[in-house]
């Protein structure tokens, strides 16, 4: 049995601990890992913010691929085309991508539930059409591909290694810098007064509506602060794939990405979602890269498991049978063993409303 | 004003919102039944599909292998929901999402590997696929069929729903499963009959409307948002709201392409703008029953 | 903790990134890294040199008898029908290697044996970059080959050119691969999309000199090679294009080009460009069908395919086209020596292939095609087989490479698949009948090219 104090330093040691890993990660492997731990953050930051506006304040959007698209195109736009260092461009792309939330957040008050969903689904299907009409950049085409030069960290970064490999260890850091900086907003965000007027709103607007909230700046808000989040996780991205691109298999891949790895990490805290970007991105690349070499000593049916075709059908699979073992996330499961752990039943609301939400309609 | 260009256009649009509608007629039906946004609905009528591919290539009649394709189906959207949707009905909504959206992945993907990844030729109509050009006006056989089946499938399911008891208890578990529960209804089993009849009908619409797409792997994909959009415009527990909002997405689409030329490339503005315009005045769709909310 | 705290904290957290954004100094720009010593000359190709590559790159991936490559194509997804090029691939190296490997250079005596790592990108750039990155620095492949995907190369285009990475014979007709600024690049034997427009323009000017032209075209920038080329060849001759439409090449729905069609149709115009890729050409025949509209039909040489053609049905017939390879559903080829070897090596190495199938022909060429390459090098050296793709010395019966052509590449001429045959298609017969002789671009294909994409 432990106390709720010891608890708590407990989980303040896991996360120096994990944030030193995370710090001399670099040092420590090569190109490719470091940049899918990059991959990792940068999902991590726009599931998050994704959190805060679903898991939160209830609004599903299967559309954040959009906004995430939106971050990553203004800033390869301006370090490809005016030569922009990176960091600038964020003080640009940030804004930009909030104010888009605000534009999408209005007419989110008036469609809930099922529709809102599809509404933002919308968004991430006319995106890319959007850019394939306006954006022409590399090679005449919507993707702008970034050289070396143009990615480069300015010369007074204090990273491991000079020359070749600068550049990933630069996004790879600049990623961990926004993902830390991201964490403390959220946390700030949520136990401050508008966290929980997200809550009260989720849970009932019309009670919310009553003790004073604001509903509608309320779920405004929350859409830009999420769009914001997605934005950034867009312009990291920039740093860590060299590109940026929009078709619509992808941004709809990624919406979904983002959403899967909130309910995988779970949505009843702000780094839940983080947990769930690392599952989802090591898991794929398990099952595409690991599993075939795996499998290929077993029978010729098993090797079916192998063949690149299959991937989704596996992962898929996988996904189904995590959400049987653990519906509330990871953090969900954790808490459990927790509450277990210390044997103690405290009243604290939880995160994930226990009743229908306006899903059903 | 071209008139013969203007009705070739309407009707080319019917047509296509024709496709849209039939798939968004098995969206609707399990959504009215179990109040579930079901992800894999186009996936699952790929399946069925290439299994009636599958048959027809072994010299099946068209009519009969049609058949047999639901009847597996039925079954199979069925076991489908006792196997993997039950267990997570009671969580939350999101869960149930991501559940579907497991499922997509895993049908899309088990196809390919199963059938292999080619477009496949040589899938039957029971019908000879004319256009007529009365007028100069285009009129297509696959789109009467089409039209005619979504008709005839609306009328059914009023009937159902409606003038059955067993349409009762749909309608009674999906507004309050633990009351019709309490009345003696079985849930598990009516749940499973709406996604069997689901799953039947998107059979239906797959065999139907893939002879015009082309069977491949991907051939859902291209008309989900479109099927999801025409079922948010007519409202999502509305039969004849598919259908019309299926209708009013394709004819939009055709007319925007024909007469609004500085949209070209990105005409997908029009049906989006008119089902966000929709939404926000009436935010239960065209056709949807309002939520009343109590305090 | 209330509203105008946080507010004030965001404010401070935006001024903090910009006043590091002032620090970091003003805009810089510079121009295309890499390694090159170009020749001046509108896309014309360019020698490479190691000057600026990283040290002892060049004999990277070559571990005594063999020689590794790698490729990154679909092989998952909506893409995925493109894994069949890799059983094309696969049945050359495997029947090279049975006989040793290739010679390099050609009658030294020295064999190397080819190995083939290939990886599944889904036809997402992003992907890509990813697999490259890959198979440059943990797989340390020779060369790449035969990456499928316009984009999907642009992506990786830079990166290629600073490691100094042959990005051999790219699956894509595109003319971006004649950019004289990136000499690492090359494409594979397909028809270059101007030359597919030449061919019509040419052909119309025989058979109808005032011809009205309505075109379809995919929205990106493969369907503006066509659009663009089009334009530029019909000024100052009498035929006139009277419509453009444009589609969403990602949708694979009738839905998606039957408006376009219909509005085209509408226009009665004698011809009709198709600049179209997948099911957006069979859809859009049976759209032209529908209307009832009956033009002398160009449809591009990306849609060549056994598969495609039976799609349209009827909608098919007199259909033109070009193709660079002998079609291995005709009958008439079966004599061929080339073909035999072709459809028995693929039945050994790749049985559950298809051999009629256009794309598996088209795997096995390029195969052929990149071994010759090597054969030609005088050493085993990246920039060696580099500097030999652009030096093609007219090079004949390479895989299933129409009998009479050759192919040549060289200073000022980056482009292969410029000899090719025009074919139309014949519903009666089941495949596709050559239509004139063959046709001989050579280096023709950098001027027609637009600018715009060439250069960007």
């Amino acid at each position: 049995m432990i106390s709720r104090r010891q608890a708590q330093i407990i989980g303040l040691v896991v996360a120096v601990i994990v944030l030193a890993v995370l710090l001399v990660l670099p040092h420590q492997t090569g190109t490719t890992s470091t940049l899918r731990w990059a991959q990792v953050l940068y999902i991590g930051i726009a599931a998050m913010g994704l959190n805060l506006l679903t898991g939160y304040n209830g609004q599903v959007s299967i559309g954040h691929g959009a906004f995430f698209g939106v971050g990553a195109y203004t800033t390869a736009l301006l370090m490809h085309n005016e030569g922009w260092q990176f960091l600038p461009t964020l003080v640009v792309a940030a804004p930009v991508c909030f104010l888009v939330g605000v534009v999408v957040g209005f007419p989110a008050l008036r469609v809930k539930g099922l529709y809102l969903a599809l509404v933002t689904l919308g968004l991430a299907v006319l995106f890319p059409d959007l850019t394939k009409r306006f954006v022409h950049a590399t090679g005449g085409t919507n993707l702008v591909s970034l050289t070396r030069a143009e990615l480069a960290p300015p010369a007074w970064v204090p990273l491991w290694v000079s020359g070749e490999g600068r550049d990933d260890q630069w996004a790879y850091y600049v990623t961990l810098g926004a993902a830390i900086v991201l964490v403390i907003a959220a946390v700030i965000i949520v136990r401050s007064r508008f966290g929980r007027a997200l809550i009260a709103v989720r849970d009932h607007e019309a009670a919310a509506e009553t003790v004073g909230i604001n509903v509608a700046q309320v779920k405004v808000l929350a859409f830009a602060v999420s769009a914001l989040y997605a934005g950034i996780a867009g312009s990291c991205a920039v740093l860590v794939t060299h590109i940026a691109n929009a078709e619509k298999v992808n941004t709809f891949q990624l919406s979904i990405e983002f959403l899967v790895a909130v309910v995988i990490g779970g949505t009843a805290t702000v780094i839940g979602p983080l947990l769930g970007a690392w599952i989802v991105v090591f898991l794929q690349h398990y099952i595409s890269d690991d599993l075939p070499n795996h499998v290929s000593s077993l029978g010729p049916l098993k090797r079916v498991l192998g063949e690149p075709a299959a991937s989704p059908a596996i992962f898929g699979i996988l996904l189904i049978l995590f959400v049987y073992v653990l519906p509330d996330g990871v953090v969900g499961g954790a808490r459990r063993l927790y509450a277990r752990l210390t044997r103690s039943r405290r009243t604290r609301a939880p995160a994930v409303p226990p009743s229908p939400t306006p899903l059903t309609t | 004003m071209d008139f013969s260009l203007f009705f070739s256009q309407l009707m080319g649009g019917i047509g296509n919102g024709a496709v849209y509608a039939s798939l968004a007629l098995a969206l609707v039906l399990i959504f009215r039944t179990t109040g579930i946004l079901n992800f894999a609905q186009g996936e699952m009528a790929l399946y069925s599909t290439y299994l009636f591919w599958y048959f027809t290539q072994r010299s099946v009649p068209v009519l009969l292998a049609i058949l047999i394709t639901m009847v597996i189906s039925f079954i199979g959207g069925a076991l489908i929901e006792r196997v993997i949707i039950r267990p997570v009905e009671d969580k939350s909504p999101l869960v149930i999402v991501i559940v579907t959206i497991g499922l997509f992945l895993a049908l899309n993907s088990i196809v390919q590997v199963q059938f292999g990844a080619d477009i496949k030729t040589g899938l039957p109509r029971f019908y000879a696929a004319t256009t007529w050009r009365p007028g100069n006006v285009q009129i297509s056989a696959d789109t009467l069929v089409l039209v005619a089946m979504l008709a005839i499938v609306c009328l059914l399911l009023y009937v159902l729903f409606q003038h059955t008891k067993v349409g009762l208890a749909m309608r009674a578990v999906s507004s309050n499963a633990e009351s019709s529960r309490l009345s003696g209804i079985p849930v598990g089993n009516v749940l499973m009959l709406g996604w069997g009849l689901a799953a039947a009908l998107g059979a239906l619409a797959g065999v139907l409307i893939i002879p015009q797409l082309g069977l491949e792997a991907s051939a859902m994909q291209s008309i989900l948002f479109y099927s999801f959009a025409a079922a948010a415009l007519g409202g999502f527990d509305s039969p004849v709201g598919a259908v019309v909002g299926g209708i009013i997405v394709g004819v939009a689409q055709a007319l925007a392409t024909q007469y609004v030329h500085f949209l070209d490339g990105i005409t997908l503005i029009v049906p989006f703008g008119i089902i966000l315009v929709v939404l926000m005045v009436r935010p239960q769709g065209l056709f949807g029953t309002k939520r009343v909310e109590r305090v | 903790m209330n509203q105008p705290h946080r507010a004030r904290r965001v404010l401070v957290f935006i001024a903090v990134l910009a006043l590091v954004g002032a620090a970091c100094g003003s805009s810089r720009k510079s121009g295309g890294g890499g390694s090159t010593t170009t020749v001046a000359g509108g896309g014309g190709g360019a020698a490479v040199s190691d000057a600026d590559c990283p040290p002892g790159q060049g004999s990277v991936g070559v571990n005594g008898d063999t020689i590794t490559i790698g490729t990154s194509l679909p092989q998952s997804g909506v893409y995925a029908a493109f894994t069949a090029i890799l059983n094309g691939e696969k049945s050359y190296f495997d029947y090279i290697n049975a006989q040793g490997g290739v010679e390099i250079p050609a009658g030294s005596g020295t064999k190397y044996k080819i190995k083939l790592v290939d990886k599944d990108d889904a036809y997402d750039a992003a992907k890509t970059v990813t697999n490259v990155n890959s198979l440059i620095n943990d797989s340390k492949v020779f060369s790449l080959f035969n990456v499928v995907g316009t984009k999907n190369n642009l992506a990786i285009r830079d990166t290629v050119s600073t490691d100094c990475v042959p990005d051999l014979l790219i699956a894509s007709g595109a003319v971006q691969w004649g950019n004289p600024k990136f000499p690492w690049l090359i494409g594979s034997e397909l028809v270059p999309y101007p030359l597919e427009v030449q061919t019509f323009v040419n052909y119309l000017k025989q058979k109808k000199p005032d011809a009205t032209i309505a075109v379809l075209a995919a929205a990106d920038d493969f369907g503006q090679s066509y659009v663009d080329t089009l334009n530029e060849l019909v000024k100052g001759s009498s035929m006139k294009v009277v419509q453009v439409q444009h589609y969403d090449p990602e949708s694979t729905d009738p839905a998606a080009v039957k408006p376009q069609v219909t509005s085209l149709a509408a226009t009665h115009a004698d011809a009709f460009l198709l600049a179209a890729t997948l099911l957006g050409c069979p859809n859009a025949l049976n759209a032209m069908g529908d209307a009832g509209w009956k033009p002398i039909v160009y449809m591009s040489g990306t849609c060549v395919s056994k598969v495609l053609f039976t799609l349209a049905g009827n909608n098919a017939n007199g259909v033109l086209s070009v193709t660079p390879l002998m079609d291995p559903a005709n009958p008439a080829n079966d004599s061929n020596a080339a073909m035999q070897l072709y459809k028995s090596s693929v039945k050994q190495y790749a049985p559950k292939a298809d051999t009629t199938d256009g794309i598996v022909g088209y795997g096995w060429t390029t195969a052929a095609l990149f071994v010759k390459i090597l054969s030609l090098s005088p050493k085993v050296d990246r920039v060696a087989v580099m500097n030999a793709a652009h030096a093609l010395p007219s090079v004949k019966d390479i895989g299933l490479q129409i009998p009479a052509a050759t192919w040549t590449t060289g200073p000022n001429d980056n482009f292969i698949g410029e000899t090719f045959q025009m074919i139309t298609y014949s519903v009666s017969a089941g495949h596709s009948e050559s239509v004139g002789d063959l046709i001989d671009d050579n280096g023709k294909t950098a001027d027609l090219s637009p600018k715009s994409l060439l250069n960007s």
